[in-house]
């Protein structure tokens, strides 16, 4: 028999996400995915200050700012033609690198494995070594993974004043002059971390040994060479994920794309649209029914049909409108989410929906033909063309990513040129458009600014969450959340954690919202008033 | 890191009208000089690293605005123990992780590093639309506000209270 069944997997906090979704015979068979926040950041920046976006921006969220500051900044450069010196470029990616690698700890143990202890696991062979590492506060995983995962974002503070919401990547560089000590000070602090939990932690070996994994066979005989591995939270990760069939879920579409981040410092002096991709060391692409392409942003199409947002169709970001309607209008027409639609046109193919994110990446990571600076790995496109996608591989990717960003920061604090520039003062021109694009730790993260007399004109963000999470489209079909709900086993309607898997997977990022106080009541508060206008 | 540090967090969301009270408090503090031994953080909305951010602190002052259906620009003076709420666990996720989750989450990761001595400030707020600007009474209590804090941050005066 058919349920209708509504959840929020995320959290209970009213105004994020929500999911519906049809269990037929204990299976996930449709979805609906709700984000209920207007986002209105697009409305804040009309007709403000071109560099409005600085401030604004890594203010959306709490936890990936810095990866808006850097795809808020390429916009301007794009936009303003700037000189941007090797110096800053590096600097830009140590600091986008390490808010991912302070992101995927702290999302690992603090958000995902917390549901790996679930009672729904209770007859798992390994349930009680899974509650014994991953038990929120009590876990031997958790209290140092999560207490480990503030030391990244140190070296974020070094270079940029502060994590979270720094605004020191400015137009034609970064606003920072690094002395000796700030760059010997962010080695020792990566190197703990590297240390302290991703090898000692995570991996039970050198971050070169994982790394010498190209194929998921050579992954699975890792686990199986010594005690090490096998006993590490990875090692237990993938014995147990396997053992309770997150290997078998979760899949989606299994079509990705990324826009790649970080810059050769050399190649990319000069930012252009044009020569993005080129210059980019972890690279973009689109992989769709097994075929990779070129990405370009002019192929990028956002939805609004089923969005909250006046009339129907899919616009480019230049021309994006964001005109809300009232949520009770927009359900009579059809619209059922905050959110737009993110697709990508696909030349001859069509308009897709893409998944974006680690996995996403890593599968990129694998097209051929990379330039010499550029990243090229085969494991995950292995793994979603062997086993196939699923929440097990997503989680797998995102991790993959700690060791492979490490060894990149490392590499860029060694090239830092202490006795050359890091800003070069740009020409604020009067009219413009730009494009820019980064990966943040949860996917593609970019912006489009158009500035028309000194001021913006137009201004969109588009998200990784968007993409992730976004309604049906014009053509009703789904997003790549709702389809990576479909086929989900529920073995109990009253605690479906198996949503929760699927949802954290992706790790969305909801807009950081009010955080006013309002755990406590005036009375309970009274007591306590100072100024006595109460 | 040193011990003996007072550290002032003004926490919230620099778009939402006077929920950037705690931010923008942050910032006038800046400009009218940090005295020796003070160190002030913009703890925003990334909530779990408010825990980060006292570690080793003798002393944290924390600024929020609150919304207890009070008339707006209230000012609470409340000790921290009072505050301390941990997180919910099923279903927690970061962007609903705020200061009182961080101030029961920071005793259980700092342990012998959690500061002594949290005193937290709350401002009534008025409105929390997208991108309006601090409402007249919550910007005059968070001006008074400033006034009490450099006079307890200075040393000048025993604290009143």
């Amino acid at each position: 028999m058919a349920t209708d069944l509504h959840i929020s997997p995320l959290g209970r906090v009213e105004g994020d996400l929500d999911v519906r979704v049809m269990v037929d015979d204990g299976v996930v068979t449709d979805a609906w995915t709700t984000a209920g926040m207007f986002r209105g950041f697009e409305m804040i920046l009309k007709g403000k200050d071109p560099q409005a976006g600085l401030i604004v921006t890594p203010r959306i969220c709490g936890i990936c700012g810095g990866s808006h500051l850097t795809k808020t900044v390429y916009a301007l450069d794009t936009a303003w033609r700037t000189e941007v010196p090797p110096n800053a470029t590096l600097i830009r990616n140590i600091a986008q690198a390490c808010e991912t690698l302070q992101s995927i700890p702290r999302w690992f143990y603090a958000l995902f494995a917390i549901d790996l202890t679930n009672k729904n696991y209770a007859k798992a062979k390994e349930y009680d070594e899974a509650v014994r590492r991953f038990a929120p506060f009590v876990g031997t995983g958790y209290e140092k993974g999560v207490t480990l995962s503030g030391k990244p974002v140190e070296i974020y503070a070094i270079f940029g004043g502060q994590w979270p919401h720094s605004s020191f990547m400015v137009p034609g560089g970064v606003m920072c002059g690094p002395t000796l000590s700030d760059v010997t000070r962010s080695i020792a602090i990566l190197e703990y971390w590297k240390d302290e939990w991703l090898e000692k932690e995570w991996l039970g070996c050198s971050v070169d040994r994982w790394l010498e994994n190209k194929t998921w066979d050579d992954v699975l005989a890792w686990v199986e060479e010594n005690e090490s591995h096998y006993n590490s939270d990875c090692g237990f990760f993938i014995r147990y994920a396997m053992e309770t069939g997150l290997d078998k879920f979760g899949a989606g579409f299994g079509n990705y794309f990324a826009t790649g981040t970080f810059w050769n410092p050399d190649e990319y002096t000069h930012p252009t649209i044009e020569g993005r991709n080129r210059a980019l060391i972890t690279r973009s692409g689109v992989y769709q029914d097994g075929q990779y392409y070129e990405f370009d942003q002019a192929n990028v199409r956002e939805d609004h049909t089923h969005s909250f947002y006046e009339g129907a169709g899919a616009l480019h970001p230049f021309d994006g409108r964001t005109v809300p309607v009232d949520p009770a209008e927009g359900q009579k027409q059809g619209k059922y989410s905050w959110a737009k639609s993110p697709r990508y046109e696909i030349p001859g193919v069509g308009m897709k929906p893409l998944e974006a994110g680690p996995l996403a990446r890593q599968v990129v990571a694998g097209k051929p033909d990379p330039l010499p600076w550029q990243d090229y790995d085969p494991l995950f496109h292995n793994a979603v063309t062997t086993i196939g996608p699923s929440v097990m591989v997503r989680v797998m990717a995102r991790m993959h990513e700690a060791a492979k960003y490490y060894k990149l920061v490392r590499s860029w604090l060694d090239q830092v040129d202490l006795h050359e520039k890091f800003y070069v003062k740009p020409v604020e021109h009067e009219e413009g458009q730009g494009f820019g694009a980064t990966e943040a730790a949860r996917g593609a993260l970019a912006d489009w600014i158009k500035i028309k007399d000194g001021k913006i004109e137009n201004y969109q963000v588009v998200t990784p969450t968007a993409w992730n999470i976004g309604p049906r489209d014009g053509n009703n079909v789904n997003g790549p959340m709702e389809q990576a709900f479909v086929g989900s086993p529920i073995a109990d309607t009253t605690d479906p954690v198996e949503l929760g898997h699927v949802a954290r997977s992706f790790d969305s990022c909801l807009v950081c919202t009010v955080h006013v106080y309002d755990a406590k009541t005036r009375k309970e508060m009274s007591r306590f008033v100072v100024n006595g206008n109460c | 890191m040193e011990g003996g540090e007072t550290v002032v967090i003004g926490c919230g969301n620099l778009l939402r009208g006077d929920d950037a009270v705690g931010p923008t408090l942050i910032r006038h503090l800046w400009e009218r000089g940090v005295p020796e031994g003070v160190r002030l953080v913009d703890g925003g909305t990334a909530g779990m690293d408010v825990a980060f951010q006292m570690r080793g602190a003798a002393r944290v002052i924390l600024i929020d605005a609150c919304a207890t259906e009070a008339e707006p620009g209230v000012l609470y003076r409340v000790p921290g123990e009072a505050l301390e709420n941990l997180p919910p666990l099923d279903g927690l996720h970061l962007h609903a992780f705020r200061w009182d989750h961080a101030l029961a989450f920071g005793r259980w990761l700092l342990k012998d590093d959690y500061p002594e001595d949290i005193t937290v400030y709350l401002i009534e707020a008025a409105r929390t639309d997208f991108g309006a600007p601090l409402s007249p009474p919550v910007e005059a209590a968070m001006h008074d506000l400033l006034d009490r804090l450099i006079e307890e941050l200075s040393g000048a005066h025993a604290s009143n209270r």
